[in-house]
C-alpha cells in the first residue's frame, strides 16, 4: 500500500515495528476472532458498535495487552460492518452512522443487488481502512509533538469543543442535547473529588464511591433500553430481509461507479475523524450529501444508488479509523466508543496519551498495525459468510432478546465481579427510558460522563496558572483557536439558513 | 388571566426532569466547600453545573408551554418491569445458586416481558443458553463467575 501514497521512511520503519510485534499467529487468530464476534453481534437488529463492545469487552480481560487490542479492533470493524450489514439487508440501522447507508443500500437489497451493496461496502470500508491506518501513522507523530505543547487551558478548550460538537451532531433538540451533556459532566463527577479526597455525591454508597463505573451506564442506557424499545414496538417481531442475494460481487460497472465515492469518502472520513466529538457519524451524513452534490443525477439517490454506499462506507471507516488519533495522542476520546476504547485500555495497564507512543512504541505502533489486521480479518471473513448473516437476520427477536440481555449482564458483571453493579445497571435503564419517553439523546451524555472529571481537573489546573482570571483561555494561542472553532461552530447552528440545511440532512 | 396550557409534553418533561436534576445537584453537595475560582472547591465545578442545568430547564420550560411539540407516548409496563426486573433478579441470583441456573431462570422470566410466553421454547432456549455461557465464561475464559451454588 506504501506505493502509492508518499510516506516518509520513518513511517515505513515504525508500522513494520507495529506489524512485527502485531502479526503473530496467536495475534491474529485474536483479530480473527474479534472481528467474526463482533460481526456476530453487531448484525443482530437494534444492536449498534457501542453495546457490542461492552458486552465483548470482558472476553479481552485475559489476554496480553497488545493481544487485547487487537481483538478489540476487530470486534470493533466486525460491529460497524455487522451493523451496515443489518442496514442494507433490514432497514434497520443499529445507530446513527449508518443510518445513511439504510437509504440507498436497502433500495439495492430490495432491487435484488444486495451482493453489490454488501461487496461495496466491505472493499469500500477495507480501501477506507487501510488510508486510515497510513493516515494514522504519518499525523500520529507530529500530533503527539504538538499534543506535548497542551497545557491545562487547552485541554479545557478542546473538550469545550468536542462537546460542543456532539451537541450539533445530536438528532433532534440543541437544548436537550446541551442538558444531557451538562447532566453528563455531572454524572461523571460523582465519586471521591480527586483535589479534596472528599467524596461528592457518593450517598454512603461504596460502589460508587469511585466513581460511577463507565458499562453500566452503557450497557444500561443504550443495551437494555433498545431492549425495551424493541419489545415495546410491535413491527420488530419479525425482521423484514429484503434480500435476494442474486450475486455477492459487484459487477465491473459498479466498480466503475463506486470508487470515485470510495476515495472522496475515505478523505472526508479521515480528516473528520480527527476531529473531537466527531468521528463515524458526522463522516458517513458529511459524505452521503457530498456524493449527492457532486453526482450528475442527484435524483438517483434514495433509489438505490451506489454511491450512496460506497461513499458513506468508507467515510464512516476512515473516521472510525483516524478517531483513534485524539486518543492515542491528547488522552482525550472523541466519542463513546473511544470512550470504551479508553477503559479498555486503562483496564489493561495502558494510559493512553502521548507518552504510549514515546515509552511504549510497540504496543502503539502494534495498536495502529492491528487496525488494518482487523480490517483485512473483516474482508476475509464477511465476503465468504454474508450468507451465514443473512440467514442470523431471521431469527425471531423473541430468541434473541433474552440472549442478548443475558450477555449484557453478563458484560457487566465480569468487569468487576460487583453485584452493585447490576443495580447500578438498572437505574441507568431507567433513567435512559425516561430519557427516551422525553427525547433526549444518550450519547452527548455518554461522552460529557466521560470527559466530566478531566475538564473539572484542568479547569482547576488552568485557574489556579491565572490565579482565578479565566481569560487564560483566551490568551493561550492554541486554547484561543479552539475556542475559535467553538464558537464559529455554535455559530453555524444559531444561523437560521444553516440550520435548516442541518435538520434536512437528518432527515434524509 | 388565560389557561396555561403545555403545548410540547416531551419538552416539558425533559425541562422537569433537568430542573430535578440541578436542584438535586446543588443541594445534594451537602456541606462541601465551595471555594473560589482561583481555589476551586468539590462544590465549586458541580455548582456551577447544576445552576447551569436548572436554568437550561426553566428555559426548555418557557418554551415548551409556547411552541407546540409531540405528545409522550404511553409507557408500556410490561416490558420495562420484567426487563429492568431481571437484570436486578439476576444480580440477586448469581451468588446463591450460581450461573447456570441463574441464566434458565433469566430466560423464562425474561420471556414474559412479551404478551404471548412459549414456556417450553424459553426452557430449551435457556438450557442452551445455560451450557453456552458456562463453557464460554467459567471454563474457555475462567472468568470469576460461579458455575454452580457454593461455588468460589
Amino acid at each position: 500500500m506504501g506505493g502509492a501514497v508518499a510516506v516518509e521512511l520513518d513511517v515505513f520503519n515504525n508500522l513494520a515495528t507495529g506489524f512485527a510485534a502485531a502479526a503473530t499467529l496467536q495475534n491474529l487468530g485474536y483479530a480473527l476472532l474479534g472481528a467474526l464476534l463482533g460481526t456476530l453481534i453487531g448484525v443482530l437488529p437494534g444492536i449498534g458498535p457501542i453495546p457490542t463492545i461492552a458486552m465483548l469487552l470482558p472476553i479481552t480481560f485475559g489476554l496480553s495487552p497488545l493481544g487485547a487490542l487487537i481483538m478489540l479492533a476487530g470486534i470493533y470493524y466486525g460491529a460497524q460492518y455487522g451493523g451496515s450489514t443489518t442496514s442494507i439487508l433490514a432497514n434497520m440501522p443499529g445507530e446513527a452512522s449508518t443510518i445513511v447507508t439504510c437509504i440507498d443500500g436497502h433500495q439495492m437489497a430490495r432491487q435484488g443487488r444486495a451482493g453489490a451493496a454488501l461487496g461495496v461496502a466491505a472493499l469500500g470500508s477495507f480501501f477506507a481502512g487501510c488510508v486510515g491506518t497510513v493516515f494514522i501513522a504519518a499525523f500520529g507523530p507530529p500530533l503527539a509533538v504538538l499534543a506535548q505543547e497542551f497545557n491545562s487551558p487547552d485541554y479545557f478548550s478542546l473538550m469545550v469543543l468536542g462537546l460542543v460538537t456532539a451537541v450539533v451532531l445530536a438528532h433532534g433538540s440543541v437544548a436537550k442535547a446541551i442538558g444531557m451533556v451538562l447532566v453528563g459532566i455531572l454524572l461523571g463527577l460523582v465519586g471521591l473529588d480527586t483535589n479534596s479526597s472528599l467524596p461528592r455525591y457518593t450517598f454512603g454508597i461504596s460502589a460508587i464511591w469511585d466513581g460511577i463505573d463507565f458499562l453500566p451506564v452503557v450497557i444500561g442506557m443504550f443495551g437494555i433500553v433498545e431492549i425495551i424499545r424493541n419489545l415495546e414496538s410491535r413491527d420488530l417481531h419479525r425482521v423484514p430481509v429484503g434480500a435476494r442475494l442474486r450475486d455477492l460481487w459487484p459487477s465491473m460497472k459498479d466498480f466503475r461507479d463506486s470508487w470515485p465515492a470510495v476515495l472522496r469518502g475515505t478523505g472526508l472520513g479521515s480528516l473528520l475523524g480527527i476531529l473531537p466529538g466527531g468521528g463515524a457519524v458526522l463522516a458517513a451524513f458529511a459524505s452521503y450529501t457530498l456524493e449527492k452534490k457532486v453526482a450528475r443525477d442527484p435524483s438517483r439517490f434514495g433509489k438505490g444508488a451506489i454511491e450512496g454506499v460506497a461513499g458513506p462506507e468508507s467515510a464512516n471507516n476512515a473516521a472510525a479509523q483516524t478517531s483513534f488519533i485524539p486518543l492515542l495522542t491528547l488522552g482525550l476520546p472523541s466519542n463513546a466508543i473511544m470512550a470504551l476504547m479508553m477503559g479498555a485500555m486503562i483496564i489493561q495497564g495502558i494510559e493512553p496519551g502521548s507518552a504510549v507512543m514515546t515509552k511504549r512504541p510497540e504496543l502503539f505502533w502494534g495498536v495502529v498495525a492491528s487496525m488494518w489486521i482487523g480490517n483485512a480479518m473483516l474482508l476475509v471473513i464477511n465476503l465468504p459468510l454474508i450468507g451465514i448473516w443473512v440467514r442470523l437476520l431471521s431469527v425471531p427477536y423473541r430468541l434473541l432478546y433474552p440472549a442478548i440481555l443475558l450477555f449484557s449482564i453478563i458484560g457487566v458483571y465480569s468487569t468487576n465481579t460487583n453485584v452493585a453493579q447490576l443495580v447500578i445497571t438498572a437505574v441507568f435503564a431507567l433513567f435512559g427510558y425516561v430519557l427516551l419517553r422525553v427525547g433526549c439523546e444518550p450519547a452527548p451524555l455518554v461522552l460529557g460522563f466521560i470527559l466530566g472529571p478531566l475538564m473539572e481537573e484542568n479547569l482547576r489546573r488552568a485557574l489556579v496558572m491565572s490565579r482565578g482570571d479565566p481569560s487564560i483561555f483566551v490568551e493561550r494561542p492554541i486554547s484561543a483557536t479552539l475556542l475559535g472553532l467553538t464558537v464559529a461552530l455554535v455559530a453555524l447552528i444559531v444561523l437560521p439558513q444553516i440550520r435548516k440545511t442541518r435538520e434536512k440532512a437528518f432527515q434524509e | 388571566m388565560p389557561r396555561v396550557r403545555i403545548k410540547n409534553p416531551q419538552d416539558f418533561g425533559a425541562a422537569a426532569m433537568f430542573v430535578l436534576i440541578g436542584l438535586a445537584g446543588f443541594f445534594l453537595g451537602g456541606d462541601l466547600e465551595f471555594g473560589t475560582a482561583s481555589k476551586m472547591g468539590p462544590r465549586y465545578f458541580p455548582g456551577i453545573l447544576s445552576l447551569l442545568i436548572v436554568a437550561l430547564g426553566l428555559g426548555l420550560g418557557a418554551s415548551s408551554l409556547a411552541v407546540k411539540g409531540p405528545r409522550i407516548e404511553p409507557v408500556q409496563l410490561r416490558p420495562v418491569a420484567v426487563v429492568i426486573g431481571v437484570v436486578l433478579l439476576f444480580g440477586y441470583l448469581l451468588d446463591i445458586v450460581g450461573l447456570a441456573l441463574s441464566t434458565m431462570i433469566l430466560t423464562l422470566v425474561a420471556a414474559f416481558a412479551r404478551r404471548e410466553v412459549r414456556i417450553v421454547e424459553s426452557l430449551l432456549l435457556g438450557a442452551g443458553l445455560a451450557i453456552f455461557v458456562v463453557v464460554l465464561f467459567v471454563y474457555a475464559l475462567s472468568q470469576p463467575l460461579p458455575a454452580w451454588w457454593g461455588a468460589p
